[in-house]
Parts: C-alpha cells; structure tokens; sequence
C-alpha cells in the first residue's frame, strides 16, 4: 500500500516537473504571448468576419495593441535626438500620430492572419530590459522571426522596439525621421506623417 | 669596388624597407590594440556577419573607433568596441553591423539615441541589429515572397 502511494508520488513528481517545464517562460514571454492570444482570439472570432465589422474589429485590436506597447517610449525613441526639442505640446501630438501610423502600417498585415503558426523560441531578461523572440511559421513553412524588445513598467513588460527578420522597427524609423528633420524640418515630418496617416 | 657599391645600396635598401615595414606595422597594430585615448562598450548580437578585429565603428559615416574583439558568448556574437574619447552614446543608441556597398566590408554603424543617460565606459549598447543577409534576400526574391 504504502510503496503504491510512493511510487505514485514519485509519477506524481516527473508529471509535475515535465508539465511545468513548459509553463516556466518567463513573465515578459507570457504576458506577449497573452496579447497575441488576445489579437488571434479576435481575428479568429467569426463575429467580425463580416466587412462591415472590420472597423469594429481593428478598434478592438488598436485596444489590445495599446496596452502592450508603449507608443510614448517607441516615439521617443524613433524621433532619437529631436525628441529633446520638442515642447510638450509638440510630443502629445507626436506620439498618438505615430502610433496611428503604425496602426496604419502593420494593421493590414495582420488582418491577412490565416492560423499562422507562432513558436516562442526565446527570451532574455536584463534588469528592466527584456527580450522575446517567436517565430512565426507561414503556411508554406517559412520562418519568420521576429523580436519584441520590452522595459518594465510597474509591473507590466512593455514593447519599446520590434525586430522582425532582425530589422529594428524603432530603427528603420529613427534614420527615415532623421533625415526628413534634417532636409526639412519637425513641422515637414508632421505634416508627411498626417498625409500617409489620412491617405490609408 | 662597384661590386661593393652594388651590395651597399641592395643593404640599404633592405635596412629602410624593414624600417618602414616595422613602423608600419607598429603604427596599424597600435591602433588596433590601444587606440590611444578612448573607451571600450560591448554589444551582443544574434550574428556577427563575419565582422573583424580592427573593422571601423561609424556614426552617420564618419568613423569614430574600431572593433577591438569578436567572441562568441552564450552562442551569440559579443563585439568589443573601442571609442574615441570624445564620442558619448546614448543609452538608447542602436548599434547594427552593415555592409559597404553590396558585397563591401563589413562595419558597425552606431545610430544615436534621444536618452539622457549615456552609456559608461565598460557599458554595453543594449539594442542590437544583425547584418541583413543579402544571400536569403535575394533566395526570397529567386523563390517569391511568402506574403
């Protein structure tokens, strides 16, 4: 009797071990993964198939979308040194357009999701600063990799940059803005980024 | 006797050149080892492109230090830098190994941040972007985008 209940302790134990193994992803992974559950849940809901319920379903996105990145932080980093001169009247109008014109960039991209396989292949933590990275599988099984770079901010990961087939977004923003600021000016760079935002 | 004149100027000419090729290759070595006045910060990235000690370190193309080392940690690429004294980078500074022109060499572009703090001697450049590989690129091209 008693050698059952050891032996079923220790088949209890390996269960617990080998289950767990998996579940021990880091808080940064599960709470990336729990945002890009929430989108796939939302693009896979029939409800909002209907094209007429596409702007209902792209606002429930933006919604999810906004509480994992941080558009203040991703802005900042993007306008790099040109950040520092702005007023404050200059960065609250900034970072919602920049945020739009992301909104406006990638949306698109996501809605075209069909099941997609998405495989968490990594993750780093350095103090405040951490790293995810995930691939995501096409369905003729290309691999895509993609990184999100997260600070931690009251307890909450938040993404600051994402790197997809190792091309910084944050980056790739930061020398275009750059050089529109430099060949013209802060007021040149709104004005462009109102055009894109309004012509998608 | 113009035997001799012929030997003579053959050993000078041999003394001046192992003259110039020390110097020479005292002054590259120097650079590449001390590097005079400066700082050293490190990077890891997920792949080093097949960068090199002594490979120049750039911001907006203007070179301002060189690779010191390349070794392999955690099975990723941490890169040593060395830079010049009176180059400060920002602790949001992204630094990504690029390529001269198409099949040129390889170096390390530093784009500068917009962060207040600034990263210490002994430091490290936290966002990094491997090469882009032109190989795959063009493969994708060859075979189509999936997308």
């Amino acid at each position: 009797m008693y050698r059952t209940s050891f032996y079923g302790g220790i088949v209890l134990c390996f269960l617990i071990c080998v289950l767990a193994a998996p579940a021990s992803a880091g808080e940064p992974t599960v709470q990336i993964k729990s945002t890009i559950d929430k989108v796939i849940d939302i693009l896979n809901d029939p409800e909002f198939k209907a094209p007429e319920k596409a702007k209902e379903r792209r606002r429930l996105m933006r919604g999810v979308a906004d509480e994992r990145f941080d558009w203040q932080e991703m802005a900042r980093r993007s306008l790099a040194r040109h950040w520092k001169d702005r007023t404050d009247k200059e960065k609250d109008e900034f970072v919602p357009l920049f945020a739009d014109l992301l909104e406006r960039t990638y949306m698109n991209r996501v809605e075209n999701y069909s099941g997609e396989k998405v495989t968490y292949t990594g993750e780093r933590i350095e103090g405040k600063y951490a790293l995810v990275s995930l691939s995501v599988f096409t369905s003729k099984d290309v691999e895509i990799p993609i990184e999100y770079r997260l600070q931690k901010k009251s307890d909450e990961w938040l993404i600051y940059d994402v790197s997809i087939e190792g091309v910084s977004l944050v980056n790739n923003y930061r020398t275009q803005f750059n050089s529109i600021i430099l060949n013209s000016s802060y007021e040149g760079l709104v004005a462009k980024l109102k055009d894109k935002v309004a012509k998608n | 006797m113009r035997k001799l004149d012929i030997e003579l100027a053959v050993g000078l000419f041999l003394i001046v050149g192992t003259i110039c090729l020390g110097y020479l290759s005292i002054k590259l070595g120097k650079m590449e080892i001390f590097g005079g006045e400066g700082y050293n910060v490190h990077a890891i990235f997920s792949d080093s492109g097949g960068i090199r000690t002594g490979s120049a370190v750039e911001i907006a193309g203007v070179e301002v230090g060189r690779v010191k080392s390349v070794s392999l940690e955690d099975y990723q690429a941490k890169i040593m830098i060395h830079l010049d004294q009176d180059v400060k980078i920002q602790e949001d500074s992204i630094a990504s190994i690029k390529t001269k022109g198409l099949i040129g060499e390889k170096y390390v572009e530093i784009s500068p941040g917009g962060a207040e703090e600034m990263i210490q001697p002994g430091g490290k450049i936290r966002d990094t972007q491997p090469p882009v590989d032109f190989e795959e690129l063009i493969a994708r091209f060859v075979f189509g985008k999936v997308e």
